[in-house]
């Protein structure tokens, strides 16, 4: 699989309210390079997930702008791709069809898409599991068949709302290694939104830490540690001193 | 391991049959009072043949009424299901069809539907219509809404949409709104062939019951009444089989079977 | 899984297994060819009884045919609006008692009678022989009265009577309660209750309302007045087939009373048979074997109306020009 440049995000003083009048965002702005792994960190109901959601094109801000840099829609690759926090598989459809269903919706005939499918799900691992139903998988297998299902557009944006949070934390961990290798393989741009501040660390590059509702950003960090990491890392101090800072950062935000 | 099922509610029966029949016996109840299991046995073996053809006319507009009912009720329930304004508009008034009397309206689907048959059906259908559209709609707005945004995402057409991802998530909630209306047709039914006569030249069930109650043959009231629940069981069974089918591979309900 | 799926397929095989019944070929009543003839409906308001022999024998010994009639009769149950169907077109021809004709008048459905089977009511009320009640007056003096609410009849008897003596519970529709109760009264038809509670060991003594003073005809033959004035000739001939029909069936009623028997499978030989000795001096009497059978009186529809009005059941009586026609212009041109 060729690698596929990331598009660079661009919010300008975004503002978004829901319905019944709580404001999530209150002009926020933010640049995300083309390739990057960020992840939005912030306490629970914060609005990160609000963000993405704008970012992703599914609501849209009462002011302010959303830019995605090429957003075309060419006929089998959407540049967006959505992962949420419970896999949210097609209980009817087996895996395989599952993986195969946004170039379905694209538009590709079956012989084409199944074969993409196939493709992906060799990627996460699950080759073996093409046939079987979500129903009789595991939870981390599950949520590593809607990762396949993301990829299988080659997508120039990966948005990720707290993916791992419901897994075990061997599956999380692995899984964790799994997103980064995919990210260093492909060169999409990743934005990763997780209340787990050591995750954060350990997979972006850049950390953006975000006060309580309404949204404001209260530290943006680079992660400064190596771009090789492996599950080693955890254990060294620079790793400690960053998650400290996210920390601190988090506490100061009013969280 | 299939008789080990049966056993507990087939041994239950032989025991309230028995106790029916020696209550019956001992106490000296009239046969047009309460006839004793063996007298509806009886009844059932001499007058089989009517019976079985009474059974099979209800049986046709049941039927008839019911494929109504599941077309009609599922056509509605996707389209209200289609827009707000629309479902505030018309919901209220298909639950009406729910609480009508079937009972004084009979005659007048006589009038406006023609006797016989037609009258017949409409009633079975009017009866049963709308726990199918109640399913329908249930099941159409219960969608994950994670996976609507997951659709709108990857730029799903309206059609898509409906096809993909709404009915099938519909399924389970609209095949227990068929479930529940397959027993009803059979009531709509004999309601109907009560008030309105005879579906085709031969009588149904319900005139039978009617006609039996008349001529206080308990007895046969009590083998047509049994004929009737027969039938409304098959059709359930019927229906419950459809729902096994389609719902088999992925349905936690149809999985735990 | 397996066990589920396999007596989900035993009731589905049930089910069709009480469908084949009705699959076989149904005997076409009537034997003959019916090109050429006039399709004709004619509803009854009851299941088919004694009290529509005459119309299954026109049928069965082809006097139909005979008029260039193809009659189709649409055997009804317990609330058809027999009325309204001929009012509204689904039936050509229907059977109605008379009050219900005037009635429907007043609200709007253009109907005529044009035969009376029933020149006596046979409507009654019956008590248990055993009560010893000898006239309607002791019936009313206590215990319990079931009768449907609504029924002019009945309207008439409290009129006449009063009920604050007795208890009125609803008629239950059959003589379930009059075999079990004491000092129990309750509405009935002379061909049908009963012969049931005697059958089942209680002898019931009965008290025709006819005998009380209101006696309206019964088991007219009703039509649209549209259909008698654009096409007399189809009325006329249907008389004819009717009044032939009835006189065999009274002479005989052995072989339409099979018919009925097997359209209504629940009513056994022998009760047709009381049945139809029972029902026989209401429907000939003096007047018919002065005027035909079926004939009617102008007077006594007039009588009608103004009981009826007086019970308040209608404001005021139709004109009764609007829907009788003289027997003379029945019979023939």
């Amino acid at each position: 699989m060729a690698a596929q440049a990331g598009v660079s995000v661009g919010v300008r003083g975004v503002l978004r309210t829901f319905p019944d009048g709580t404001q999530a965002i209150a002009s926020l702005d933010l640049d995300i390079a083309a390739g990057a792994f960020v992840a939005l960190v912030g306490p629970s109901g914060c609005g990160k997930s609000t963000l993405l959601r704008l970012i992703a094109g599914l609501d849209t801000p009462q002011a302010g702008s959303v830019s995605v840099q090429a957003r075309d829609r060419l006929s089998d690759r959407s540049p967006v791709a959505y992962v949420f926090q419970d896999a949210h598989l097609l209980p009817w459809h087996d895996v395989l069809d599952n993986v195969a269903l946004p170039l379905r919706l694209g538009g590709l005939d079956a012989g084409a898409r199944r074969a993409r499918a196939r493709e992906a799900l060799s990627r996460v691992g699950l080759s073996d599991v093409a046939g079987k139903r979500p129903a009789a998988l595991s939870g981390g297998m599950r949520m590593r068949v809607s990762l396949a299902r993301a990829l299988v557009t080659r997508p120039r944006l990966l948005l990720l709302d707290e993916p791992f949070g419901a897994l075990d934390e061997l599956t999380r961990l692995r899984l964790d290694d799994e997103l980064r290798a995919l990210w260093r393989a492909f060169g999409m741009t990743v934005l990763f939104v997780t209340h787990a501040i050591s995750e954060a660390a350990y997979l972006a590059e850049r950390v953006i830490v975000f006060s309580p509702r309404p949204a404001r950003v209260v530290l943006d960090a680079t992660v400064d540690l190596p771009a090789e990491r492996g599950p080693a890392i955890r254990t060294e101090p620079g790793f400690a001193r960053t998650v400290q800072r996210l920390h601190a950062a988090l506490e100061l935000g009013g969280a | 391991m299939r008789a080990a099922w049966a056993l507990p509610p087939l041994g239950a029966l032989c025991v309230i049959l028995a106790i029916w029949e020696a209550l019956v016996r001992m106490l000296a109840v009239p046969l047009y009072l309460l006839p004793p299991p063996s007298a509806i046995a009886l009844a059932g073996f001499h007058d089989a043949r009517t019976l079985a053809v009474s059974a099979g006319i209800t049986a046709m507009s049941a039927l008839i009424g019911f494929f109504l009912s599941a077309l009609f009720g599922v056509v509605l329930g996707i389209t209200l299901s289609a827009s707000l304004v629309l479902e505030r508009a018309f919901y209220p008034y298909t639950v009406f069809l729910q609480t009508v009397p079937i009972v004084a309206i009979a005659p007048l689907l006589v009038v406006w539907f023609g006797p016989g048959l037609k009258a017949v059906c409409v009633s079975a259908f009017i009866v049963s219509v709308f726990p199918v559209i109640a399913g329908t709609l249930a099941g159409m707005k219960s969608v994950d809404p994670a996976l609507v945004d997951l659709f709108r995402l990857y730029g799903a057409t309206r059609r898509h949409k409906l096809l993909l991802l709404q009915i099938p998530s519909a399924l389970p909630s609209l095949f227990t709104g068929l479930r529940v209306a397959s027993g009803l047709a059979v009531i709509g039914t004999l309601v109907g062939e009560f008030v309105a006569g005879f579906a085709e030249g031969s009588p149904g069930l319900g005139i039978t019951i009617l006609v039996a109650y008349k001529q206080l043959r308990t007895d046969l009231l009590f083998a047509a009444v049994l004929g009737s629940a027969v039938l409304g069981l098959s059709l359930f069974g019927a229906v419950n089989a459809a729902g096994h089918f389609l719902l088999r591979n992925w349905h936690p309900s149809e999985q735990n079977a | 899984m397996k066990t589920r799926s396999s007596h989900a397929a035993l009731f589905a095989c049930l089910l069709v297994a009480c469908l084949l019944p009705a699959c076989k070929k149904r005997e076409s009543p009537g034997a003959g060819d019916t090109v050429g003839l006039r399709p004709v409906k004619l509803a009854l308001n009851w299941v088919p009884e004694n009290e529509f022999g005459g119309y299954y024998e026109a049928r069965e010994k082809g006097y139909f045919r005979a008029e260039g009639l193809d009659t189709t009769i649409q055997a009804g149950g317990a609330g058809v609006p027999v009325v309204q169907m001929v009012a509204s077109g689904q039936a050509d021809f229907g059977i109605a008692g008379a009050d219900e004709v005037i009635l429907a008048r007043l609200r709007g459905a253009d109907v005529v009678p044009i035969w009376a089977t029933f020149q006596t009511a046979p409507t009654a009320i019956m008590t248990p022989a055993a009560r010893g009640a000898n006239t309607l007056a002791d019936v009313f003096s206590g215990g319990t009265l079931a009768v449907e609410p609504g029924l002019v009849y009945v309207a008439f008897l409290k009129k006449k009577y009063g009920f604050d003596k007795v208890k009125v519970v609803p008629y239950d529709g059959g003589v379930a309660r009059f075999v079990v109760e004491k000092d129990y009264a309750q509405q009935c038809y002379v061909t049908t209750e009963p012969i049931v509670a005697r059958r089942r060991g209680v002898e019931p003594k009965i008290f025709p309302i006819a005998a009380e003073g209101f006696d309206p005809y019964s088991g007219l033959v009703i039509v649209q007045r549209a259909t008698w004035q654009k096409d007399p000739a189809l009325v006329r001939s249907f008389l004819r087939a009717v009044r032939r029909g009835w006189r065999s069936y009274l002479d005989n009623p052995t072989a339409a009373d099979a018919v009925m028997g097997k359209l209504n499978p629940a009513m056994d030989a022998q009760t047709f048979a009381e049945a139809g000795v029972i029902q026989r001096p209401l429907i000939e009497t003096d007047a018919t074997k002065a005027g035909g059978l079926g004939v009617m009186d102008k007077a006594r529809w007039e009588t009608l109306a103004a009981q009826l009005v007086e019970l308040g059941t209608i404001e005021k009586a139709p004109p009764i020009d609007d829907y009788w026609i003289p027997p003379a212009s029945l019979a023939g041109p």
